[in-house]
């Protein structure tokens, strides 16, 4: 499934409200933990944040295959919704 | 081995550094104010607080920033404060066995555990939790963040003795450098403002309710028309250093720490008493080595409680007569609970630098069950030597320090 506008939005989104990223280090091609400064407990909140602003339930097994912010867009496309989206 | 306070910092309800705080002191000003959101909450009878103002915490890391509630935000604050007038540098120089953090706060966050219970009834479980959350409910969330604030890999411990925590704290530091164990120890605690905590008094009848409508006469320790404490927050955090390593590095000493005491009361959880109180002020002049007639001022920890003030009057009274000028700050910062003792502290060394006592706020007439003591009413100018502070607690933890100035 190819990542919509909207979700790429709402992830880069939240990669800076949540993670004080800045907007020109979001590239696809960017790398969670070499380029993003991303850790293991941030990827845990990454998950939480995204599952809270699509209203998708993510499947946790596939966060170990998430390596850069295209892979992340990806897994929001692909997930379940399981509640309307918040608005943000 | 003497031991010496080189550093200090303040986060307050009156100003976020050692200097705006006693400003504010001098100026006799109210860190309180209203909160009339709090009446959604049923039960709840005391609508004030005295919030710490607004901070900037950018400076730290958000790696580090992002496991910190408040109380850890506003300890590391402090703590840098405190560092950087005893000179000492965070990071690789302070990670010697010979240094000692030790920080503690009443309870975890309790914005954070309120967000972690509410989430987890709401889902039935842990799922939706952040991964960080947790790092700010648990109880040594201050010691441990303020470790990783200033890159701290020595020794740490965590107390948590509610109102008497950084007192504790300041005392065993003392002990521990006293016995040759360590050379440095940064002794602190911290607490946030939240419903909860005001709730906590709120349920034993020991929380303002008159005032609500009249902040600025809230808190009023000693007085007649006291009816209970106002809560606040902040954190006080100091640099306690042996004599030797002073000496080594040529610190500045801001004062001297003569002797500490806690003694558990031992009878009831929240009904302090004159006599437990009376021990642990005596226990401290006896381990400091000196008389209550080398003590030129008494800070008290009346919080404006029907009960305890009777209590403590009453104790240092039997142990001080009525010669020894006595004030409580809690009129004008309010109760930071963990924090108040080391505040406290530090404030007690500013009257000592500057030569003048600060009244108790709001200590209009003074209640006949708390006479016998000399009251401050209004500021006293005076150059004293040595004072001591009271800090008790709920549990029946009384705690007492003796503090002089450095010689």
């Amino acid at each position: 499934m190819t990542p919509t506008a909207d979700v790429i939005q709402q992830v880069n989104k939240l990669m800076k409200t949540g993670f004080e990223i800045s907007e020109d280090k979001l590239v696809p091609t960017a790398t969670l933990a070499g380029d993003l400064g991303l850790d293991s407990l941030d990827a845990v909140d990454m998950l939480v944040y995204i599952e809270e602003t699509l209203g998708v339930k993510v499947e946790g097994e596939r966060l170990a295959s998430v390596k850069t912010l295209q892979d992340v867009y990806m897994l929001a496309s692909e997930s379940m919704p399981v509640q309307p989206a918040l608005q943000v | 081995m003497r031991v010496f306070i080189t550093g200090m910092g303040a986060l307050s309800s009156l100003g976020n550094d050692v200097e705006s705080m006693f400003d504010g002191l001098k100026q006799g000003k109210s860190g309180i104010r209203a909160y009339p959101e709090w009446q959604q909450y049923n039960g709840l009878h005391c609508h004030l607080g005295a919030p710490v103002p607004e901070y900037d915490i950018m400076k730290i890391p958000r790696t580090v920033r992002r496991s910190m509630s408040r109380m850890s935000e506003m300890a590391s604050l402090a703590t840098f404060q405190a560092l950087a007038q005893a000179d000492l540098q965070p990071g690789a120089g302070l990670n010697s066995p010979r240094v000692l953090l030790m920080m503690g706060s009443t309870t975890g966050s309790p914005h954070a555990l309120e967000t972690y219970f509410r989430k987890m009834f709401e889902k039935g479980g842990p799922e939706g939790q952040l991964s960080t959350t947790f790092f700010k409910v648990m109880n040594h969330s201050v010691a441990a963040n303020v470790a990783a604030a200033i890159e701290f890999n020595g020794a740490l411990l965590s107390p948590s003795s509610a109102c008497s925590t950084s007192t504790q704290a300041m005392i065993t530091g003392w002990e521990l450098i006293k016995s040759g164990m360590y050379d440095i120890v940064i002794a602190g605690g911290a607490d946030e403002l939240h419903y909860m905590s005001a709730a906590i008094f709120d349920i034993v009848q020991a929380a303002s309710r008159g005032y609500n409508d009249r902040p600025n006469e809230a808190s009023r320790p000693f007085d007649k028309k006291r009816d209970g404490l106002v809560v606040s927050e902040g954190s006080g955090v100091v640099v306690l250093e042996s004599e030797r390593s002073v000496n080594e590095r040529r610190a500045r000493p801001l004062a001297e720490v003569l002797g500490g005491a806690y003694l558990c009361d031992g009878t009831h959880m929240s009904q302090s008493s004159a006599g437990t109180m009376m021990n642990v002020m005596r226990e401290c002049m006896s381990r400091a080595g000196i008389s209550a007639e080398s003590v030129g001022y008494v800070n008290a920890h009346a919080t404006a409680t029907i009960h305890g003030d009777i209590e403590e009057a009453k104790a240092i009274s039997g142990i001080f007569g009525s010669d020894v000028p006595v004030s409580s700050l809690k009129g004008h910062l309010g109760h930071s609970l963990a924090a108040c003792g080391t505040l406290e502290v530090i404030a007690g060394i500013k009257m000592m630098q500057e030569k003048i006592l600060i009244p108790t706020r709001n200590l209009t007439e003074i209640a006949e069950e708390c006479g016998g003591v000399r009251l401050l009413q209004e500021p006293l100018s005076v150059g004293i030597n040595t004072f001591l502070s009271n800090n008790f607690a709920f549990g029946g933890m009384n705690t007492c320090l003796l503090v002089s100035a450095a010689n």
